[in-house]
């Protein structure tokens, strides 16, 4: 229960001589958010080398606060303060530190990266200025189920599932469909089930007469103004539209009032009804070495009332095309680099799907180096054999739209726009070719 | 640069944080210049097409500019007199208000505290929902059973900490009413009980003998108390002038949370010439019956589905998304209410316009719905 969430926190200054209260209250709320041994230790590193630099970057100890939060399907360990200035250039990918008295500073962070699931930098009014570090549990894989009894399709109830069905439905999904079209953490039933209790996921399903799960949907938060779902999963034989119509309008009022803006549906199911989602467009995926399209549905939940864009010349007439056949009314404002200081160093951020082969990389920081840190991190990828690399940026920054030049000059040709997914609309790029 | 950080993650209550500002639609240039069209029919709001009544129109082309520098009356005087004259109650049983969603924020903060709720149905107008949410109470939803509020399952929702039903007669959206007989057992079961709201926003609108008078109610059943406004019938909505009645006992505490002078001058003066204008109220039912009738018959022309009850507004559902034929329609000039918000996805809501706006829509909406067939 959501209500059972209870924060701890300390506050301490930036001095040394704190780290081992640090490391004492990091470990120990670990494990009483239950992280294993090995997780608990991995998260535990990541915070003495985080408090280990915000110390090195101080000369007086300022005070700081470290706030563990319980995710349930993770432990947050999160470091706010004020007044702190820090080098984000080791958050790339690609980060290659020297081995030296000046790259010390900056190691301490690629440690602390790596050794986490997740590792944010937030600077938000209400949030205050910070790092946030998440370690996930571990869980036990899915077994795939599909029960000798189809379920009914008339009388069909819809409501939230409790623990045990929850993990019947995400069985039943395992066994009834391609890994493509349900996202990673569904591959571990008991993640599920705590990812739900935190509220993370939405899930909605269709009950029959006896208590069959028919089929459900899923969704959750993707940024305050997108919430994205997947499916409809429909586990009838007969009336699989009727119950696919059913999945779509029950999550479609249950979210309608919500704050986001606009639903998206990126692992959608031959059981869509047709007429709820707008098709943005479609990208060549690669999966298991063949060409697949992996369809953008999209739908607003509220009525657009229109917005500024940011853009370079280069991608006008993508925009123009993009908006004219969407009918998104979109003030185009021009933004170029015009030789005004940069800062040395650019960060890209990069978000991994090991499911899908995919990374999507992002501007984080602007720098003069971003040409070849984005080719680096190409490189890098390619590499590793990711097959799907996709590059994004949002219209509501000027930066970001600036760094046109850049993501073309790296072979990335503009491919879908998805309104509202940031402040303004988000752009996905394909590498040509 | 500014002095100081206002540290919001401190001073922001959880309930708030969780809670996304209501955005209104931009204004009307705003939205032309944005949409690259040179008229807006404005069909999303019930606005009167007929704009307000004579008298109040005359009030407004002649009100005297010296006179914006003189505070208002702050509690509406006059125009609670000449009401409760009208209706035959007392005038300290009225509360005005800057609209009547002014009114429902003072009757959910003069009774509920921490841990109450407030029972509705899932698809009526939203704000009863979201003034109770922001403010950090339970909104209990019960959905509408054939397009009507579910008397039998709002009660069932009933607890100890219950203290405000809000039942919007007639419906908005769904133009659905309870009767006379169905309010009367509604509310001789909750036997006082609980404050029950009556929100007659539309009642101006409905001609059926069977429709209740809220105001007619008041001294029996003392825990009622009924909404009016004179954005709708009135045609005053620019103005925001909107009011609430009641017993005298339960006024007297909503009147503790309500904010005087909040209803301004110019309004309180334009809604006292609306009262009793019986003429214009003559005029606005036989537009709206005459293109209600349009506007269903072209629908069923075009092989939609439709849904029409009270008011001056008419349900569509779309073969589409509501909010993809909201673009499609602002491109066209033509503003309607998408549904999705009313937990109605894929259908819209429009409000009976002026003729011309009535053909434009169907036009448009006409050419939409062919050219999806033809991609179809």
């Amino acid at each position: 229960m959501q209500g059972e969430q209870t924060d701890i926190r300390l506050s301490v200054e930036t001095d040394m001589k704190f780290l081992p209260l640090v490391l004492s209250f990091t470990e120990s709320s670990s494990r009483i958010f239950g992280l294993e041994d090995r997780d608990a230790l991995k998260l535990t590193l990541a915070g003495e080398e985080v408090f280990s630099y915000l110390c090195r970057m101080t000369k007086d100890p300022k005070p700081i606060t470290l706030t563990m939060v319980n995710g349930f399907y993770y432990a947050l360990l999160r470091f706010a303060f004020d007044g702190i200035d820090f080098d984000l250039r080791a958050f790339n990918l690609t980060a290659d530190v020297a081995p030296d008295e000046e790259g010390l500073d900056e190691m301490g962070l690629l440690i602390a990266s790596r050794s986490v699931d997740r590792m944010t930098i937030f600077h938000e009014a209400m949030e205050g200025t910070g790092f946030e570090l998440i370690k996930e549990k571990t869980y036990p894989a899915v077994e795939p189920w599909k029960g000798e009894e189809a379920p009914g399709k008339d009388g069909l109830s819809l409501g939230r599932p409790d623990a045990e069905n929850l993990k019947v439905f995400v069985r039943s999904i395992a066994g009834r469909y391609d890994p493509f079209i349900y996202p990673q953490d569904f591959r571990y039933p008991g993640k599920v089930v705590d990812m739900v209790e935190s509220g993370e996921y939405g899930v909605l399903v269709a009950t029959d007469r006896k208590g069959r799960i028919a089929g459900g949907m899923v969704w959750r938060s993707s940024g305050p103004s997108m919430i994205e779902c997947y499916g409809p999963y429909v586990f009838v034989e007969d009336g699989r539209r009727k119950v696919g119509e059913e999945l779509v309008t029950g999550l479609i009022s249950a979210i309608g009032r919500s704050e986001a803006v606009c639903l998206m549906n990126r692992y959608s199911t031959e059981d869509l009804p047709q007429g709820y989602f707008e098709e943005l467009g479609t990208i060549d995926f690669v999966s298991n070495g063949e060409k697949r399209p992996w369809h953008f549905l999209f739908r607003q939940l509220k009525e657009d009332p229109g917005c500024r864009v940011y853009a370079d010349a280069g991608m006008e007439e993508f925009l123009n095309s993009q908006y004219k056949r969407h009918f998104l009314a979109r003030e185009i404002v021009p933004v170029r680099y015009e030789g005004e200081k940069q800062n040395a160093h650019s960060v890209f951020g990069a978000s991994f799907q090991h499911s899908q082969n995919l990374v999507v990389l992002s501007p984080l920081w602007d720098g003069a180096d971003a040409r070849e840190n984005l080719a680096r991190h190409i490189d890098a990828l390619r590499s590793e054999g990711i097959a799907n690399i996709l590059f994004r940026i949002d219209l509501g920054y000027g930066w970001h739209a600036r760094l046109y030049p850049v993501i073309e000059a790296n072979g990335f040709v503009p491919a879908i726009i998805i309104p509202y997914r940031g402040k303004a609309d988000y752009v996905f790029f394909t590498l040509r070719g | 640069m500014p002095v100081f950080d206002v540290p919001l993650n401190r001073l922001v209550p959880e309930y708030i944080k969780k809670f996304e500002a209501y955005i209104p639609s931009r204004p009307d240039p705003e939205l032309m210049r944005l949409y690259k069209v040179d008229h807006l029919w404005r069909l999303n709001n019930n606005e009167n097409p007929l704009g307000p009544p004579e008298g109040s129109a005359r009030i407004i082309a002649q009100f005297p500019p010296k006179r914006a520098s003189i505070y208002p009356s702050g509690d509406s005087w006059y125009l609670r007199v000449k009401l409760a004259e009208r209706f035959n109650i007392d005038p300290d049983q009225i509360i005005f208000g800057n609209g009547a969603n002014e009114a429902i924020a003072f009757v959910i903060k003069a009774f509920c505290q921490e841990g109450d709720n407030i029972i509705t149905a899932d698809k009526t107008f939203a704000v009863y929902e979201w003034v109770a949410e922001f403010s950090g109470f339970e909104a209990r939803l019960v959905p509408l059973k054939e397009f009507g509020f579910d008397d039998e399952e709002m009660l069932a929702r009933i607890d100890d900490r219950t203290k405000v039903l809000f039942v919007c007669n007639p419906n908005n959206p769904t133009g659905t009413y309870w009767d006379e007989a169905r309010l009367r057992r509604f509310l001789d079961t909750i036997a006082g009980r609980q404050i029950v709201v009556v929100d007659e926003a539309y009642c101006e609108f409905v001609e059926a003998p069977d429709y209740p008078d809220a105001m007619k109610l008041l001294d029996e059943y003392p825990n009622l108390v009924t909404f009016r406004t004179f954005s709708k019938m009135y045609g005053l909505a620019g103005l925001r002038i909107g009011y609430l009645a009641g017993s005298r006992d339960v006024v007297d505490v909503i009147r503790r949370t309500c904010i005087v002078y909040s209803v301004n001058g110019l309004a309180q003066e334009a809604a006292l010439a609306a009262i009793g204008d019986e003429d214009h109220v003559a005029r606005t039912r036989r537009h709206v019956n005459d293109e209600k009738a349009y506007l269903l018959r072209e629908l069923a022309g075009l092989g939609l589905e439709t849904h029409a009850g009270e008011g001056c507004y008419v349900m569509v559902r779309l073969p589409m998304s509501d909010t993809l034929a909201y673009r499609q329609l602002m491109a066209k000039g033509v503003m309607i209410r998408t549904m999705t918000g009313f937990r109605f996805p894929n259908w819209i809501r429009v409000s009976v316009g002026v003729h011309e706006a009535m053909e434009d829509f169907v036009r448009g909406l006409g050419e939409i719905v062919s050219d999806r067939e033809v991609v179809l």
